[in-house]
């Protein structure tokens, strides 16, 4: 498989659970991005797990609010019915569910290419130089942040500010954690702006990275695009 | 030929190794610390490799470390001997015509350094040039020297004015301790080792060996996978309930400051450690302390000053003596002969005040200053 029908496949998979109006054809797409994600070879119980994680915050807020205290699904509320929690808990499971595809479907796309380094990954893409330029500078940007949140909680920690371990006696400094870390963004940004980049023309060598032709769809990518496009194809004939 | 840059702190070296770089650029450049010595744009070591290889370069690589063996790590994840060779090792595989280090081997181990200036010196039949600043080291053999004679009263510092009260320490027990970061090796396995107070100790080891990464087990930064440490024989464990025995100055001092101003630093550490009834020097005190480092004002803000200054005022938590213990992880970087004898010589009034030091650097003449006791790393252990 190629890069880009990995990125094919899955914007078809997004868009397929963006168009889906109900569980089952929710649970159709889930089971084709399965399919793909076993289809890597690789163990994907952490991208499962990663899927969850990202699900579970907005699952609990939602049950909460929804099935919990309003009791009532939102196209009950606008056609004034009485409605029930029942409608309000498939209401849940649909939003909830097509997050955990969107998350699961990108992270099963790159299941399919282990060993692979982010810039090899976005060199072998056919977009804008510029485009795929601006996405390393993204990744950057996400890599500098962790980098930050880092290198703050080292100097926390150190100070007796925070302590390693979670505690709710964290909470109360969270704030200066987090002037901390964007302070620490703007510092490490600066020191590579002002005097490496510019000397180096570092931004220029990208070019020459992330240059060359992107690999041909081969037989794979069309077949998981395909099936990804009948997935897609059967949640909108649901609709 | 190479240019080695002299002169002391504020001379204008930097300023004069950068303009040499702009006549050449575009040009390599090897900052004193990550952010500018990496280039920022990769996730992984491979990928930084990736942006600067070029298939026109004929020179031989500089590989000091296995650096396959690294391909997956995050550079920033590296420590910070290992991030100067990495790119160093990314120089070698460029087709840049000149680099230029500012400090930056100072962070080396012997072996590395000596391997880096001997790639360095070669620079001619590799067909490159290289412009040095090092604070350690006389101009090397074949190279030009660029002495700056000049300088500015505006940080000057007066170590010698520091004075701390006498402290009763606590001894640190280190018992069957492991650690190893996850998804990698073991670090340390079982190690004992025991720190008394009034007395200071030096880590060594090549860059990498887990220096820094003992430091701060014993702050709490990280948690040990095994294993425990006592105060006097009693439970300790900072990483569950916060440090308050070491006072850490970090190799980079971006890596320890908790606010905007020098004030507010102070006023957040100061809250910090009354939850543990430590009592703190009054403002008045650190403000004198902070004069003495250099920096006239409180409301100074950390990030407008120079890096070197900045290196400097990271001491002041350490020199206030505040916590029993201090650690230094490579205090001199960057910094000329004059202050680091300064310094070395108000670590050994501290201890000699009662207070215990643990510190790590690669400069010889600056530890033997001091009066301690090395402990070497090797073989995930501690060898006292």
């Amino acid at each position: 498989m190629t890069p880009n029908g990995a990125v094919i496949f899955g914007f078809v998979i997004i868009a397929g659970a963006l168009v889906a109006r109900d569980v089952v054809s929710l649970m159709v797409i889930l089971a084709i991005t399965l399919i793909f994600a076993f289809g890597s070879r690789q163990r994907i119980w952490s991208a499962l797990l990663w899927s969850t994680g990202i699900v579970l915050p907005l699952a609990l807020f939602m049950g909460l609010v929804w099935i919990g205290i309003v009791g009532r699904a939102p196209h009950e509320i606008a056609a004034n019915v009485e409605g029930s929690r029942a409608a309000a808990a498939v209401y849940t499971a649909v939003i909830c569910l097509r997050l955990f595809i969107i998350a699961f479907a990108i992270q099963a796309a790159f299941l399919h290419f282990p060993g692979w380094t982010p810039l090899r990954f976005v060199a072998a893409l056919t977009a804008p130089q510029i485009a795929k330029k601006l996405l390393v500078l993204t990744l950057s940007l996400i890599d500098t942040i962790l980098q930050a949140v880092d290198r703050a909680r080292t100097a926390l920690i150190a100070a007796g500010i925070i302590t390693r371990r979670q505690s709710w006696r964290n909470l109360r400094p969270g704030w200066i954690l987090v002037q901390t870390v964007w302070l620490t963004v703007v510092t490490i940004a600066i020191g590579r702006t002002r005097d490496k980049w510019p000397v180096e023309d570092t931004l220029a060598r990208l070019d020459r990275t992330l240059g060359g032709a992107a690999p041909r769809l081969g037989g794979a990518d069309f077949a998981w695009a395909a099936l990804a496009i009948a997935g897609a194809a059967m949640a909108l004939g649901m609709r | 030929m190479g240019e080695f840059i002299a002169g002391a702190n504020f001379s204008g070296r930097s300023a004069a190794l950068m303009a040499r770089l702009r006549e050449r650029a575009p040009a390599f450049f090897i900052g004193p610390y990550a952010e500018a010595a990496l280039s920022g744009l990769s996730s992984t070591v491979a990928d930084e490799i990736a942006i600067y290889r070029s298939a026109n370069s004929s020179r031989p690589a500089f590989a000091p470390l296995d650096f396959p063996a690294y391909a997956a790590r995050k550079p920033p994840t590296l420590s910070g001997g290992e991030q100067v060779l990495l790119a160093l090792h990314c120089f070698s595989r460029s087709d840049y015509a000149a680099i230029g280090i500012d400090t930056a081997l100072e962070q080396l181990d012997p072996g590395n350094r000596d391997g880096a200036l001997a790639y360095l010196s070669r620079g001619a039949a590799h067909g490159f040039t290289a412009a040095l600043i090092d604070n350690r080291l006389a101009c090397p053999p074949g190279w030009a020297s660029h002495e700056l004679t000049g300088t500015t009263a505006d940080f000057a510092c007066d170590l010698a004015a520091i004075h701390a009260a006498p402290r009763a320490a606590p001894a640190i027990g280190v018992h069957d301790l492991s650690f190893r970061y996850p998804g990698g090796r073991d670090i340390f396995r079982d190690v004992d080792l025991l720190l008394e107070p009034g007395r200071a100790y030096r880590l060594t080891g090549p860059n990498g060996i887990g220096k820094t990464t003992l430091i701060k087990l014993l702050a709490g930064v990280l948690g040990p996978t095994a294993g425990a440490l006592t105060l006097d024989g009693g439970a300790y464990a900072p990483w569950r309930s916060g440090n308050r025995v070491f006072a850490l100055a970090t190799q980079n001092p971006d890596h320890q400051w908790c606010g905007a101003t020098l004030a507010e630093d102070l006023a957040r550490r100061r809250a910090a450690l009354a939850r543990h009834s430590v009592s703190l020097p009054s403002d008045e005190e650190l403000a004198k302390l902070a004069s003495c480092l250099g920096i006239r004002s409180l409301d100074q803000h950390l990030y407008e000053l120079p890096l070197v200054a900045r290196k400097r005022l990271s001491w002041l938590w350490p020199l206030a003596g505040a916590m029993p213990w201090i650690m230094l992880d490579e205090p001199t970087l960057g910094q000329d002969r004059p202050t680091r004898a300064a310094l070395a010589d108000a670590i050994g009034r501290l201890t000699a005040q009662g207070h215990g030091a643990l510190f790590v650097t690669h400069d010889d003449a600056f530890a033997a200053r001091i009066d301690h006791r090395p402990l070497r790393l090797a073989n995930e252990t501690v060898l006292s």
